[in-house]
């Protein structure tokens, strides 16, 4: 332990980690504190189950019905459970429309707060320092990085996720979508449209991410 | 302490989540529109008041509804149930004349982190 | 507290330098460590305020220069000691015992 106290907290070097998880892992086992096929399942939920995959259902389905889109500006947690999309970091979801004029941005620029059963758990890039300092100071550098240019004339609004409150992105439905039904429309839409540095994809590109 | 969950348990556990809404009949002292500036609070402990608004000058947007509030919550302090505010800080009053003149940011304020302006 | 979590506005941290296909978990660490951290918040050991705040607590440094689940791990580990349900002796035997495996 340091013997100084400058407020912070001092651990083991950090390229300890497989090292240290491992150790702890096993004392809780050991000890009959946790079950490790919990533990197991968790992760299991998060790598394979629990997606953005959620989040494009809900925006495809505000796309093509104009009711079901009132009801999730209104009072998004309910009416994204109409499509089965709920849980953990979701409880109190409000969802931001894009519109021509209008450009929505999400951070947390305090750690990493993110609607995990709408967009599964977030990217690096997402809960790393450069993008929680900047996207609040200067959205539009952060935007030209991904790639995606907004004229003067849009307003552009950050929303930094610092309460309990999760926000998620509604992309304006891309041109050229017209005739395309549910399921194709869910496609174009990406995890980085709903957090808000890119727009949905555009027919005949190649889905990203 | 809790009994040991399960694995079986973890699904749902997940697809119901934890809300921090509390089920409190708190007084708002705000409502949207309103004209606000968020507090200069310093506190040592943990606080989701970031200082990038401390002092500034902004407009409620919305009442989110009646919250847990953190900063008691992790001192052993109590729940303190109050209004979260949705709060609107132009880009110009957070960072100075070179931002675009248009862009905002907009924060979730906790009804301790708010003065009328 | 004005921690070194609180990066609103900072500047000089650099490109965002997104990943392409980035996979959930980019190790098995990683997994481990978001595994037991929320199934040690799910039986009441601690809550994410609590965490959150003990993460705010690390050297600025260290929380600067780690990957992010590391984070998580500093938390997890020192909630656990805070409370009692391990010891720091505890896991450090844990440890060379199973450093001297490997």
């Amino acid at each position: 332990m340091a013997k100084h106290d400058h407020g912070h907290d001092h651990t083991a070097p950090p390229s300890d980690e497989a090292l240290r998880v491992k150790a702890l892992e096993s004392l809780l086992a050991e000890k009959g504190l946790i079950d490790t096929q919990a533990v197991d399942e968790i992760i299991e939920q998060y790598e394979t189950k629990i997606g953005p995959r959620n989040g494009a259902k809900v925006i495809a389905r505000a796309w093509v019905d104009p009711d079901f889109k009132r009801r999730l500006l209104e009072n998004a947690s309910e009416a994204m459970k109409e499509l089965g999309v709920s849980g953990l970091e979701s409880e109190d979801m409000v969802v931001l429309e894009n519109t021509p004029q209008i450009h929505n941005l999400v951070v947390c620029t305090l750690c990493s707060c993110y609607p995990w059963a709408v967009l599964g758990l977030p990217p690096n890039w997402y809960k790393s320092p450069p993008y929680r300092a900047r996207a609040v100071r200067d959205p539009r550098s952060v935007l030209a990085e991904f790639g995606t240019e907004l004229g003067d004339d849009v307003e552009v609004r950050v929303w930094d996720s610092n309460a309990e409150i999760r926000y998620l992105v509604l992309p304006e439905r891309p041109e050229g979508t017209e005739d395309m039904d549910e399921a194709a429309l869910a496609e174009l839409v990406t995890r980085d449209s709903m957090i808000g540095v890119a727009r949905a994809q555009t027919p005949g590109r190649g889905a990203e991410r | 302490m809790s009994d040991l969950v399960r694995k079986e348990m973890i699904e749902p556990i997940l697809s119901t989540g934890a809300s921090s809404r509390a089920d409190a009949d708190v007084a708002a002292r705000f409502k949207a529109g309103d004209a606000v500036i968020a507090r200069n609070l310093n506190p040592h402990g943990h606080t989701r008041l970031p200082r990038y608004v401390r002092g500034r000058r902004g407009t409620v947007e919305r009442d989110h509804g009646v919250f847990v509030f953190p900063d008691t919550l992790v001192a052993g302090a109590g729940t303190k149930p109050q209004h979260v505010y949705s709060v609107r800080f132009s880009a110009r009053e957070l960072w100075g004349p070179d931002s675009p003149e248009k862009d905002a940011l907009y924060i979730d304020m906790f009804d301790d982190y708010l003065d009328p302006a | 507290m004005n921690s070194i979590a609180d990066l609103g506005g900072m500047d000089g941290l650099g490109p965002i330098n997104p990943e392409k296909g980035e996979p959930v978990f980019h190790a098995e660490w990683e997994r481990r460590t978001m595994g037991l951290t929320l199934l040690a918040i799910m039986q009441g050991h601690f809550n994410v305020d609590q965490i959150r705040h003990a993460i705010e607590r690390m050297d600025p440094v260290e929380y600067l220069g780690s990957e992010y689940y590391s984070h998580w791990l500093h938390g997890t580990e020192e909630l656990l000691i805070q409370n009692g349900v391990v010891t720091r002796a505890e896991l450090e035997a844990k440890r060379a015992v199973l450093a001297g495996e490997s």
